[in-house]
């Protein structure tokens, strides 16, 4: 099995699995702050059978940062016996921030398991108001929170 | 009701294809009031604005819409449209002088049909009102007086702009406008018929209203324009069901629908597509709904060549909601490009949309959807989920999401997932004594399930007999 990581990467990535029995999991986190903007695409093929992906991608936009995280899983007609499982969540941090999520599935064949699942929220108020509870300051709140949020 | 079952006459004519399709027979045409040539052309256009008698503003606005047509491109995502012949279409087919109110008055051949079709007038007792179209033009209609005493207008399009030409003027054209895509301004170029629905304050429909739409001749082009307005505090729902001959050639429908859901009502908007294998469904459906009002699409695509149609919403409205449930099937040679838009404008608004779709035979189904969350939708909140089925290896799946946001107080989930019928399921339920393609049936009904719950009985009865026809020898 092999680790990919992509944290912080821009611009397209693209991870093939052409040997059979092949594994791959891929990681990522990101944080974007001011007015960044970034953007990726990781692209995951799927070209023989018994392979297996898992890409997990993490992101924080504080400020007025913009991320833009797409995903695509491709599973070609001869890759069959395949699972590949995308996962995208972002969390804003500021009313200005931006987000965008493409987690995208092209299958051609049936034997697969597959499925990709996306979110995007703020930290939730609960989650402040427990940590305030216990004596943390609202500045040093939001940096546990994240920290916590990016740990794979 | 059973509108979409066919009602087994003796006299059969023979379907021009080997197909298990039952709408598949066609009526002749010599009989037809109008045929326009094949071919699009401004005098087309001035042709059919003036068989209609239409006030001058709408000439000019069907022009604009062609010269806008022409300039612009073939869309180059989803579907393949490079077939689509534009100029050996037939834009507008009259088969009768009027629209009838009586169902005696519709000639023989028509109300045959309709009748095969499973729309006899018996059947329509349930039923606020509905409108039949042959190819272009309504061919009969009728409302309930319980409902037309409320003030509800259920006209064709034709018939509510000559009667209230200003509130059509009003709302024509503003939720999609002609420019909106290359279809909507062909739409709006070449429009006949389709339902104009006017819900006054208040006033609650509790019966469906309904339309179904019938395309008879070869290479005929069908571009109904529906209007809805469900005024404050309204509820209606409406119910579209549309079938096809089984030509070789293909023909063209291209709908666009337009609902505004003012403060506090509800509109539900159920489709059931069941055209002919040959018929390209490019469909542009789009709601605006205010303040606290409500807006649901039940969209059920089975037939054509390819459908690529997102019905939308736009919540402009502070605690406006939409929900979307749509149900794909594509068989041999069939893409479902389907899926939903939610535009998230006003704070607290919410939406839902879920999608699932099967593929066999090869076919292909596409979920292709977008959210949008804008700038000052705090409070607001999205979930799409979208399953899909592959029955066998040739077949195809693909989800295009797309999701943005530009305020952090929103909550956003998405999800999906392919796969196939699961072997444990099929033992499990084999072992027991099922056959494998009662067995399959039956994983694929209950897959359907969650959603043909939400559907009026009829409609849901009517779906799963529809779901087991198409599943029919896909075993084995």
């Amino acid at each position: 099995m092999k680790t990919i990581d992509v944290s912080n990467k821009s611009g397209v990535v693209e991870i093939i699995l052409d040997k059979e029995g092949m594994e791959v999991v891929v990681v990522g986190t990101f944080e974007v702050f001011d007015k960044d903007v970034r953007k990726l695409h990781v692209k995951i093929i799927h070209k023989v059978p018994h392979t297996r992906a898992t890409t997990t991608l993490k992101g924080v936009a504080w400020d007025a940062g913009q991320l833009k995280l797409s995903g695509t899983i491709v599973i070609e007609h001869e890759a069959s016996q395949t699972s590949s499982f995308l996962t995208e969540k972002i969390l804003l941090l500021s009313p200005k921030a931006h987000a965008e999520a493409i987690p995208n599935l092209e299958i051609h064949t049936d034997d697969v398991k597959c499925s990709h699942a996306a979110t995007v929220s703020k930290i939730p108020e609960e989650h402040v108001f427990y940590l305030m509870s216990r004596g943390i300051p609202h500045n040093q709140v939001e940096k546990l929170i994240v920290e916590g949020f990016l740990k794979m | 009701m059973s509108r979409f079952a066919p009602i087994k006459l003796p006299t059969h004519t023979a379907s021009i294809v080997d197909d298990p399709y039952e709408h598949g027979f066609s009526d002749p045409t010599d009989k037809y009031a109008f045929i326009s040539k094949p071919g699009l052309s401004a005098r087309l256009v001035k042709e059919i604005s003036s068989h209609k008698n239409e006030p001058a503003w709408m000439l000019n606005y069907r022009l604009d819409a062609l010269s806008r047509f022409e300039a612009m491109s073939m869309p180059m995502w989803g579907g393949d449209l490079s077939h689509i012949d534009f100029s050996s279409i037939h834009y507008y087919l009259k088969p009768t002088l009027g629209e009838s109110k009586k169902w005696e008055d519709v000639p023989e051949y028509i109300k045959r049909t309709f009748e095969r079709l499973g729309t006899p007038q018996a059947e329509r007792e349930l039923l606020a009102g509905v409108k039949n179209q042959f190819d272009s033009e309504v061919v009969q209609g009728s409302l309930k007086d319980v409902w037309s005493k409320q003030g509800v207008i259920f006209l064709s399009m034709d018939e509510g702009l000559k009667q209230y030409p200003d509130l059509v003027k009003q709302y024509f054209g503003t939720v999609i406008p002609f420019g909106d895509n290359k279809f909507s301004a062909l739409n709006t170029a070449v429009w006949s018929g389709g339902s104009f629905v006017y819900v006054p304050k208040g006033v609650e429909v509790t019966m469906p209203l309904q339309a179904y739409f019938r395309i008879n001749a070869e290479k005929a082009g069908q571009f109904e324009r529906t209007l809805i307005i469900a005024d404050e505090g309204s509820k209606v729902s409406y119910a579209e069901g549309c079938t096809s001959p089984t030509y070789s050639t293909s023909s063209l429908h291209s709908a666009v629908v337009e609902i505004i859901v003012k403060k506090g009502a509800r509109v539900q908007y159920t489709t059931v597509q069941n055209w002919y294998k040959h018929v390209y469904n490019l469909v542009t459906k789009r709601a605006y709904v205010e303040e606290e009002g409500n807006m649901v699409w039940t969209d059920f695509n089975m037939g054509s060549l390819l459908t690529m149609k997102f019905p939308s919403f736009i919540l402009a409205g502070k605690g406006a909601s939409g929900e979307t449930l749509s149900m794909a099937l594509a068989g041999a040679g069939q893409h479902q490009d389907t899926g939903s838009k939610a535009i998230h404008l006003a704070p607290h608004t919410t939406s839902t949309i879920v999608s699932k779709s099967i593929s066999k035979g090869g076919g292909r189904t596409t979920y292709r959807g977008m959210v949008n969350i804008g700038p000052n939708a705090h409070g607001s909140k999205n979930k799409v989920v979208c399953d899909a089925l592959i029955l066998d290896p040739d077949s195809r799946s693909d989800t295009y999401p797309t999701e943005r946001v530009f305020t952090n107080d929103v909550s956003l989930e998405h999800e999906a997932t392919v796969s196939k019928i699961g072997e444990d399921q099929l033992f499990y339920l084999m072992s027991r004594g099922l056959s494998e393609e009662e067995a399959s049936k039956m994983i694929v009904r209950g897959f359907a399930e969650p959603l043909i719950k939400k559907l009026p009985l009829e409609f849901a009865v009517e779906m799963n007999r529809l779901i087991d026809l198409e599943m029919e020898g896909s075993v084995g």
